[in-house]
């Protein structure tokens, strides 16, 4: 276990810094720099000499590898720059908005393991049976939506029409159910299938068929058996899946007039605001990089064919 | 069981409905309805720095900050921090006396030392303000007394007056506003000005509470408080209204003219068109391409259908526009012959040059080059995009080959500054930067308006006189060179106007004495009344 931790750290810090590189990298390669994008955003016409000037006390015009050494030391200390529209730290902006973000994606998170574990247990286990078949259409009608006209149809009913939830905003518990649970349905469906398909084919498994034969309980057999089998795949999906709720919650924030990282990074981006994008895209690379990490920690954890494989290798 | 769940649905739902409730009083406007007023914006208004452009908000800087004199609703300069001004004989410097009985919100008062500070701050970041030509031609400030500045200029400019009444840069912040470095293009410390509002609450991203400054030095608002709701999406401001959280979306920015005829067709809400407030049009360039040639762009404007454009994409809430500026605009009551949709004299037009239609081709060619524009575009800018769409197939059928190119939209505006286009869509700035504003971008190299007229054979005469306009302290001579400036500009068909633009307002039927601001970035919020 211990070889499989030392190796799992080690590969996390180089795909840190590889991501680094690719944060700063890929920025400044989009045309249009963050002085320039400053004045055309407020339409005015500005002279080269202006922008020029401009760049110089921003620091743009040095060598890249100067900026992008510059940045990644101070980026250590988690002193991410400064914002070149607000003129505040990057650290301070994205924190300030970050917890809503991270709300709002664990709540979606909570609600996508527990509709998806529940209705994709119960249709495997009743297979064919009425919920399975309402499980299955349910899956392909939600599948086919995009999860902004969702977010549409369930304010216009859920808010306006019907009145229970509000419309719009942040605060209280009620504002978080309706984002939350837009953001849910669009994982919801995969991961009823992928709950679905992989216990079907883990059912008929040799150890599952043994326990069947040993005559051990149904309900045992689903808990103890099938479900621990496809954990390992499932936890893994999910770690991809936390990354992708924080990334894609923007249109959500858009939407219900939330003011996460998701609608800030957004507009950041019409910007060019090179050190918010770049927080941004190695805050939530590093997330993804922990996440995972700890995913593959929970896999050898519940199967040792993992980190015997790791240690061994 | 059945009954257990469905009280327990019920139980949690009720329980659901009482948060939100709970969490909508904090910011709603019924709580007290006769004196707040709620409104939706799509931006966050910023930091509300009186010295500086975005994420600032114009209306919002408005608000709060007062310029020494300001635009009247009939173009005439009038008194505003400056009750009077004189002017040197030569022109070269301004003494303003200013009022004695203006008071910041933070209880300071108003002194020509203050004053002179705010210019200086401006003046020291020129280079962010090189567009505006009041800031360049400013050479210092002078402190007659506690109640009296000389502002002196380089040259003469004759548009000075009016763009110190701009919303920004030039409008005066409280002593206490200013952050430890002193130059407030490293930000404010406060938002202190002396506008009829004060900053009461905010929070950024999602709403800014304004609150009637009680102090004000003139008419003060009717409202007690207006709040402003920041809602980024369109759907989501309709619903709002809808729902009673908001009483007011104000202008053309917020809703899209269907959106806004969709409002206006429920019956259940009072809609207001303004005045023209800028030109929509489409600028030539002159120096690239078929558009070099005059008798291209003259068919061009001939092939144009206005009436069906506005009818149909811009759902009749603009007006057909045939000069660069509307009538009634400084300067702009000239008798110009209208280029009127004529498809007979487009063809004629373009034969004449040469373009000719070869039997069974679709396009025009001359010289074996075919007769195509290049059309970059927002591609995020739905509205213009229909229009490019619709010019697509009406030009069509005189032959003329339209290339578009929908992009991002600082990758657009970047390709029209390197001129590798035909023909760009621009607004014209309004009052009180309309004509000279607009009419100055002509000299900038690299921008819409010098593409424009670059290409042509007069013009050097042209820029020229503009250049003399600007500096013109005789308002006869002011007056013919504007008049020979228009003449040329129509005269060449360099630009091709398509609507005067006009903002719009939806709101709910208890407000009264709605308006618009000649302005087109104000919110005339200090008249708005809740019946």
């Amino acid at each position: 276990m211990g070889r499989f931790l030392a190796k799992r750290l080690g590969s996390m810090l180089l795909a840190f810094f590889g991501m680094t590189i690719i944060a700063f990298g890929l920025i400044r390669v989009i045309p249009v720099d963050p002085v320039e994008a400053y004045f055309t955003m407020n339409q005015i016409p500005i002279s080269e000499e202006g922008l020029a000037s401009m760049r110089e006390e921003e620091g743009y015009n040095r060598p890249l590898l100067v900026q992008y050494s510059t940045w990644l030391v101070d980026a250590m200390t988690l002193d991410f720059g400064e914002s070149f529209v607000s003129k505040k730290s990057v650290t301070a902006e994205l924190l300030q908005r970050f917890h809503v973000t991270l709300t709002l994606a664990a709540t979606a998170f909570i609600m996508i393991v527990t509709v998806s574990l529940t209705v994709g247990i119960w249709s495997a286990t009743k297979r064919g049976g009425f919920i399975d078949w309402l499980s299955r259409s349910f899956i392909f009608t939600l599948a086919s939506m995009p999860s902004f006209w969702l977010a549409f149809v369930f304010v216009y009913i859920v808010a306006l029409k019907w009145g229970l939830l509000p419309l719009m905003g942040w605060g209280s518990f009620a504002h978080v159910i309706l984002p939350a649970g837009t953001l849910a349905l669009g994982f919801i469906p995969y991961y009823i299938r992928l709950i679905r398909s992989s216990m079907l084919e883990e059912v008929n498994k040799p150890h599952v068929v043994f326990a069947r034969a040993r005559g051990v309980k149904e309900s045992v057999i689903i808990r103890r058996h099938v479900v621990k089998g496809i954990l390992p795949q499932l936890v893994t999906s999910l770690a991809m899946t936390c990354g992708g709720l924080l990334g894609g919650a923007a249109i959500i924030e858009i939407v219900f007039t939330i003011s996460g990282v998701g609608r800030f990074v957004v507009e950041s981006m019409f910007a060019r605001d090179y050190f918010v994008l770049q927080g941004f895209i190695v805050m939530i690379g590093g997330l993804y990089i922990v996440f995972n990490f700890v995913a593959d920690l929970l896999c050898a954890l519940v199967d040792p064919r993992v980190r015997i494989k790791g240690d061994g290798a | 069981m059945k009954k257990l769940s469905s009280f327990l649905l019920i139980f949690a739902l009720s329980i659901v409905a009482a948060c939100g409730n709970l969490e909508d009083k904090k910011q709603s406007t019924s709580s007290n309805p006769k004196s707040v007023l709620t409104m939706s914006w799509v931006k966050d208004i910023g930091q509300v720095n009186p010295h500086m452009y975005a994420p600032n908000e114009l209306f919002a800087q408005a608000m709060l900050y007062d310029p020494l004199v300001s635009y009247g609703e009939d173009g005439k300069i009038q008194p505003a921090l400056a009750t009077s001004w004189e002017m040197a004989t030569d022109g070269k410097s301004y003494t303003f006396t200013l009022r004695d009985d203006v008071m910041y919100s933070d209880g300071s008062k108003l002194t020509a030392e203050n004053v002179k500070r705010n210019i200086d701050t401006v003046v020291d970041n020129s280079a962010a303000h090189s567009w505006l030509e009041v800031v360049a031609v400013i050479d210092n400030v002078e402190i007659i007394d506690e109640l009296q500045v000389k502002i002196n200029l380089k040259e003469p400019y004759y548009p000075f007056l009016q763009e110190l009444s701009l919303i920004r840069p030039l409008r005066m912040l409280a002593d206490s506003g200013f952050p430890e470095s002193g130059t407030t293009k490293d930000g404010i410390a406060k938002p202190i000005g002396s506008g009829p509002w004060i900053l009461t609450d905010y929070q950024q991203d999602s709403f800014a509470e304004f609150t009637r400054n009680e102090n004000y030095w003139g008419e003060k608002p009717k409202l007690k408080k207006v709040i402003v709701k920041i809602i980024p999406d369109a759907q989501a401001r309709m619903m709002a209204l809808e729902k009673g959280d908001i009483d007011l979306i104000f202008g053309s920015g917020q809703l899209a003219p269907a959106e806004y005829q969709a409002l206006q067709k429920t019956g259940k809400y009072q809609t207001m068109i303004s005045e023209p407030s800028s030109t929509r049009i489409l600028s030539f360039n002159t120096t690239y391409g078929v558009t070099q040639d005059k008798n291209v762009r003259l068919a061009l404007q001939h092939a144009f259908d206005r009436q069906t454009m506005i009818d149909y994409v811009l759902n009749g809430l603009e007006q057909e526009a045939y000069t660069l500026f509307a009538p009634g605009f400084p300067f702009s009551d000239i008798k110009l012959e209208h280029y009127t949709y004529n498809l007979e004299k487009a063809t004629q037009l373009l034969e004449d040059a040469g373009w000719a239609l070869e039997s069974g081709a679709t396009f025009r060619t001359k010289n074996g080059q075919t007769l195509t524009l290049v059309i970059p575009y927002n591609s995020g800018d739905q509205v213009h995009k229909t229009i490019f769409e619709y010019l697509q197939s009406a030009w069509r059928e005189i032959g003329v080959e339209v290339q578009l190119i929908g992009e991002e939209d600082q990758l657009f505006k970047m390709r029209s500054k390197t001129g590798q286009y035909n023909l760009i869509m621009n607004d014209t700035w309004g009052v009180p930067y309309d004509p000279h504003m607009y009419i100055r971008t002509m000299t900038g190299d690299k921008q819409i308006g010098y593409y424009a007229q670059k290409g042509l054979a007069v013009s050097e005469q042209l820029t020229a006189n503009i250049g003399k306009v600007i500096r013109s302290t005789d308002e006869g001579q002011r007056r013919a060179l504007y008049e020979s400036i228009f003449q040329t500009i129509h005269e060449e068909a360099i630009f091709m106007p398509l609507s005067y633009r006009t903002n719009y307002l939806v709101a709910n039927n208890e407000l009264a004495n709605l308006s618009f601001s000649k302005q087109q970035y104000e919110v005339p919020l200090k008249n708005f009344e809740v019946k």
